[in-house]
């Protein structure tokens, strides 16, 4: 009854003042439009490049009508002969030469089974804008050949391997600060302006009083989180020239894996900013301590981009748990028991410091002291 | 003589003092005695106040009973149950009203009165029918709905007070009650406090304004540096001028400290 009153307390403060919601929600939005028109900028441009592509077998009429084309669009295209595909893979992928051609033997002749592939790079502009073009002359020629397409990284791959690297840290970033931007005005502030001494005077159990704040501020953060987390997935693939599409192709268990993940989490980023703000004397003092909080935080979730390999000891580490195993679950692997060790990880924690908090509000020297 | 509801016993409570605090009072103590073994008793249906210069202990005596802070030694018992080891069962029989503790800005009279009614464990048409009675006599029926920041000193006041005893305590503790009000504000606390009395309420205030003393308290206890001086009747205390009294009690101490 006392907890119900107080986990309302916190709804009804947030849900009521049009400024909070507007704070919370905006990053979402901010982003969103901000990626977007970045990306709208970006891609918009046209630019000219010098082709650079290698090409195996004979075609010199073929080559010399993509010459043409390529003229004039605009832009050069210089020959290399193949010596070894692997090298030259290599540089593709580098950007170093925009593509591969190989004609099949005595090509022009068209005999039967007459091919000619394409290796390029969809993430080099150049790479996808020569494919594009070759390709459309290719088939406008329309004689009986085949046209193969091998792209050194798929479409889907490429949107999983973004996903993968960038959305974890992401995720991590938007949630901390979705917590933090409320979490210190309704703890520390409370606690600075002296109305949480208010409810102290009363008989609600401290331990009441310290999951009335978790719990209330974890769900708020979490929309906030989520509104900036659709901001990024909604837009990224404006801002990396992807289609929206390229960016889901994960099965039912990955999302619910996923959303666990997140929710362990939130409440343990609320519990730790709230146990601070507890300790704090300020919301200014809060803030600094917060502030290293988060630098730490965002280490931790770095972590994985500088040790390729972190092992399944990864579960009982706060943070650093629910980013190796997204980035697991994005890469598109199905780490169900680490992530649901990570996820009761996370939640012992979360209950460890709601411990924490309620011995901090008991303390006199910590709640009275000057 | 009426029921006993608060009984102090050998409170003692010790501050550790900052090494900004030494330098701001230039003094090389590390630690202050800020009540030293107080003990007395108040009574059902009366005012009791605690008088005393500042720093004297009032307001460290009154956080010890509302459970704010825990006694180092000694105990005291409010409607038999004792802070030291009840302090829930304490905080439901008291009200306690001081600057110190604040009502949130964001939210209506209305919303905080069903607040703390529920953090007090009110029932509900118990608390709807205190909230039409309390608003009415104060008159904070006509700004329930207005967000407590946008209220005026006065009416704040009254809304503390009313938010005070949301539950309907056996004891009020009210700390410096008057203290920074104008006439007319200050007039409704007391006026309050001896309508609190009529009703049977215990009140404990402190206080260092000698007519406010005379004008409402049944007993007073005198505290200076922490211990009691003087203790009872307000008659037997004041012997006709309570402030004579006091003084000659401080310099009295006072030489003999010296």
């Amino acid at each position: 009854m006392k907890l119900l009153a107080l986990i309302k307390k916190e709804f009804h403060r947030f849900f009521h003042d049009p400024r909070l919601i507007v704070t919370m929600l905006l990053p979402g939005i901010v982003i969103f439009l901000l990626y977007t028109i970045m990306g709208e900028a970006i891609h918009a441009e046209p630019q000219k490049y010098d082709y650079k592509v290698y090409v195996q077998g004979e075609a010199p009429s073929v080559t010399s009508m993509i010459e043409m084309a390529v003229e004039e669009s605009g832009n050069t295209v210089e020959w290399l002969p193949l010596e070894d595909m692997d090298a030259a893979k290599k540089q593709v992928e580098e950007g170093e030469a925009t593509a591969i051609l190989t004609f099949t033997e005595n090509f022009e002749e068209l005999p039967e089974n007459s091919a000619v592939s394409v290796v390029y790079d969809p993430m080099d502009e150049a790479g996808s804008g020569f494919y594009a073009l070759s390709t459309a002359l290719l088939e406008q020629i329309g004689m009986r050949f085949s046209i193969l397409s091998e792209p050194l990284v798929s479409e889907e791959g490429l949107g999983r391997e973004i996903m993968q690297q960038i959305l974890p840290f992401i995720i991590v970033c938007f949630v901390f600060s979705a917590c933090m931007s409320i979490t210190l005005e309704s703890v520390a502030g409370e606690k600075e302006r002296g109305t949480l001494s208010t409810i102290l005077v009363t008989s609600a159990k401290r331990s009441h009083i310290a999951l009335g704040k978790i719990v209330p501020l974890a769900c708020i953060s979490m929309l906030g989180a989520l509104s900036s987390f659709l901001g990024v997935v909604l837009s990224m693939p404006k801002l990396m020239g992807l289609s929206v599409g390229m960016l889901g192709g994960y099965g039912f268990g990955t999302y619910v894996l996923l959303f666990l993940l997140i929710l362990s989490f939130v409440p343990l980023i609320v519990a730790l900013i709230s146990t601070i703000s507890t300790a704090a004397r300020s919301v200014k003092e809060a803030s600094a301590y917060t502030s290293v909080l988060m630098i730490f935080v965002m280490v931790i979730s770095l972590v994985t981009a500088f040790v390729p390999v972190i092992g399944d000891w990864a579960v009982a580490i706060p943070v650093l748990n629910a980013v190796v195993f997204m980035q697991e679950l994005l890469a598109g692997a199905v780490p169900v028991w680490q992530s649901l060790v990570s996820v009761g990880a996370n939640l012992l924690y979360t209950a460890a410091l709601v411990f924490v908090m309620t011995k901090m509000l008991s303390s006199e020297k910590i709640m009275f002291g000057k | 003589m009426s029921e006993e509801i608060v009984r102090a016993e050998g409170l003692k409570k010790t501050f550790t003092l900052s090494k900004k605090q030494q330098k701001i009072e230039k003094t090389g103590e590390t630690r202050r005695v800020a009540v030293n073994g107080l003990s007395f008793s108040a009574y059902r249906g009366e005012i009791y106040g605690l008088l005393g210069p500042n720093g004297a202990g009032k307001t460290t005596t009154l956080r010890m009973l509302s459970t704010l802070i825990r006694p180092d030694a000694g105990d005291a018992f409010l409607c038999g149950h004792s802070v030291v080891k009840e302090p829930a069962k304490v905080r439901d029989e008291i009200g306690f009203m001081t600057s110190e503790l604040k009502l949130e800005g964001f939210f209506t009279p209305d919303y905080l009165f069903d607040f703390f009614g529920a953090m007090h464990g009110v029932e509900k048409s118990t608390l709807q029918r205190r909230k039409r009675e309390l608003f009415e006599k104060f008159g904070i029926d006509k700004f329930a709905e207005v967000q407590v920041k946008n209220l005026s000193t006065g009416m704040l006041q009254k809304v503390s007070l009313v938010i005070s005893i949301v539950h309907d305590p056996s004891v009020v503790i009210f700390d410096e009650p008057t203290n920074g009000l104008d006439v007319l504000t200050a007039k409704v606390v007391t006026d309050f406090l001896s309508e609190l009395k009529a009703m049977g309420k215990s009140v404990l205030l402190s206080t260092h304004i000698f007519s406010l003393v005379e004008k409402l308290c049944d007993r007073v206890g005198i505290i200076f540096d922490g211990k009691m001086v003087a203790e009872g009747p307000l008659d037997e205390i004041a012997k006709g001028d309570l402030e004579k009294s006091f003084f000659d009690l401080y310099y009295g101490i006072k030489g003999e400290m010296v």
